[in-house]
């Protein structure tokens, strides 16, 4: 996984937009308009239609997503098994992220207390 | 569904390898959500990225079957027409194309920083200033402020470079008398702008012993309420800015309106005397 542009450091600006996507595609495939909606009902912010192209071009560049055959002009993606295996490292990594700034929190207004 | 114009001069940023690939999906997209200017200008920043990233322009699709090996070209510039340069494909815009409309934006963009800063110049002030109008206050508590401004000195108010002159109590305080006037109406006041009307030196605060003010650049010297007297060079009073006490109670200067102070014709035109002699300055 460390090859192709999967690592979110190398996505550079587009990292948090392309967790998006993957985490929309990790219910179920869709199209790009499906993507964006749905980002926008879970994630409480939009995508750019630029940006979720890029993201989709660097994602499949990356072998994470792949296209599916469609009848129609709209075509959906699917998450690939890699694509699905690096969702999951980057959740990991945000859970301990997470459990780190919530301790550190707690400390931080139980010394405020004091 | 004929394609809008703006849809497809957006992805005519785009290079052609990826409206290839991407192009009718990116429109179908384009047609269900139509872009406003935000998505506007992503779209062009996206184009601009996938144009300096051409590593990203993708591989066949799947859907395509396996892979097409590139076939082995032969050379693309038969040896008699050497020098002419291929046209791109087309509907696909050029290199020259392309660099021609970066130069035509950058252009725009310029003249459009120069519309901007010009326009920027000519706004009048609104809020800081000269041309601003400034809120002094209510006259309780500029008063409270400044005590003796009931007995006739004036209050100095920095901001709007201006003297507020309680008009009747200061006249009586010219002449030597204690009088204490704390309400003064919008009338009995005056705003004096301290910008001295010979050269724009600052006129300092009134002067103990002759109730005066001196400008301490050429002497030009004005009574208690502005009006120029013998000494200085200066050919007019002390300038003055509009005034009103609002609804509120609010001493307001309005410094876009400047009334110019009277020309200096001689005593007997002096609306107001003190007793010290016409012609003696602040020392």
């Amino acid at each position: 996984m460390g090859d192709g542009p999967s690592q979110a450091s190398e996505l550079g600006r587009f990292a948090e937009p392309a967790m998006l996507v993957l985490v929309s595609l990790s219910a179920s495939p869709k199209h790009g308009y499906a993507i964006m909606t749905d980002v926008e009902a879970f994630g409480a912010t939009s995508l750019g239609p630029g940006t979720l192209y890029a993201v989709l071009a660097r994602l499949e560049a990356g072998g994470l997503i792949e296209p599916l055959e469609s009848d129609d002009r709209r075509r959906p993606y699917r998450l690939t098994a890699a694509g699905a295996a690096a969702l999951a490292d980057q959740l990991a990594e945000m859970g301990r992220f997470l459990r780190i700034g919530r301790m550190r929190l707690r400390g931080a207004t139980e010394g405020a207390d004091r | 569904m004929k394609t809008p114009r703006l849809h497809r001069f957006l992805i005519s940023w785009y290079p052609a390898p990826w409206r290839e690939r991407y192009g009718a999906e990116f429109l179908a997209l384009l047609e269900e959500r139509p872009p406003g200017l935000r998505q506007a200008l992503d779209i062009v920043s996206a184009a601009l990225d996938a144009r300096i990233h051409p590593q990203l322009r993708p591989g066949p699709l799947l859907a395509a079957g396996p892979p097409v090996v590139p076939e082995l070209r032969p050379p693309s510039v038969p040896l008699g027409s050497y020098g002419v340069v291929p046209s791109p494909p087309a509907g696909a815009m050029s290199r020259r194309a392309f660099m021609r409309r970066m130069v035509g934006a950058g252009a725009a963009l310029l003249s459009l920083e120069f519309l901007g800063g010009t326009l920027a110049f000519l706004w009048p002030q609104f809020r800081s200033g000269l041309g601003a109008k400034f809120r002094l206050g209510r006259l309780a508590d500029i008063v409270v402020q400044q005590p003796s401004f009931a007995t006739g000195w004036p209050f100095s108010y920095a901001p709007a470079r201006a003297f507020l002159v309680n008009v009747p109590a200061a006249k009586a305080l010219a002449l030597g008398q204690e009088v204490s006037i704390p309400d003064p109406t919008a009338d009995q006041l005056l705003a004096l702008w301290r910008k001295c009307p010979h050269l724009g030196c600052q006129v300092p605060s009134l002067c103990e012993t002759l109730k005066r003010f001196t400008c301490r650049c050429h002497g030009s010297t004005y009574n208690i309420i502005g009006e120029k007297l013998k000494e200085g060079p200066a050919e007019r009073g002390m300038d003055r800015f509009a005034l009103e006490i609002d609804d509120d109670g609010i001493v307001v200067i309005d410094t876009a309106l400047i009334v110019a102070g009277a020309p200096n014709l001689g005593q007997e035109y002096l609306t107001f005397a003190d007793p010290f002699p016409y012609d003696i300055k602040c020392e």
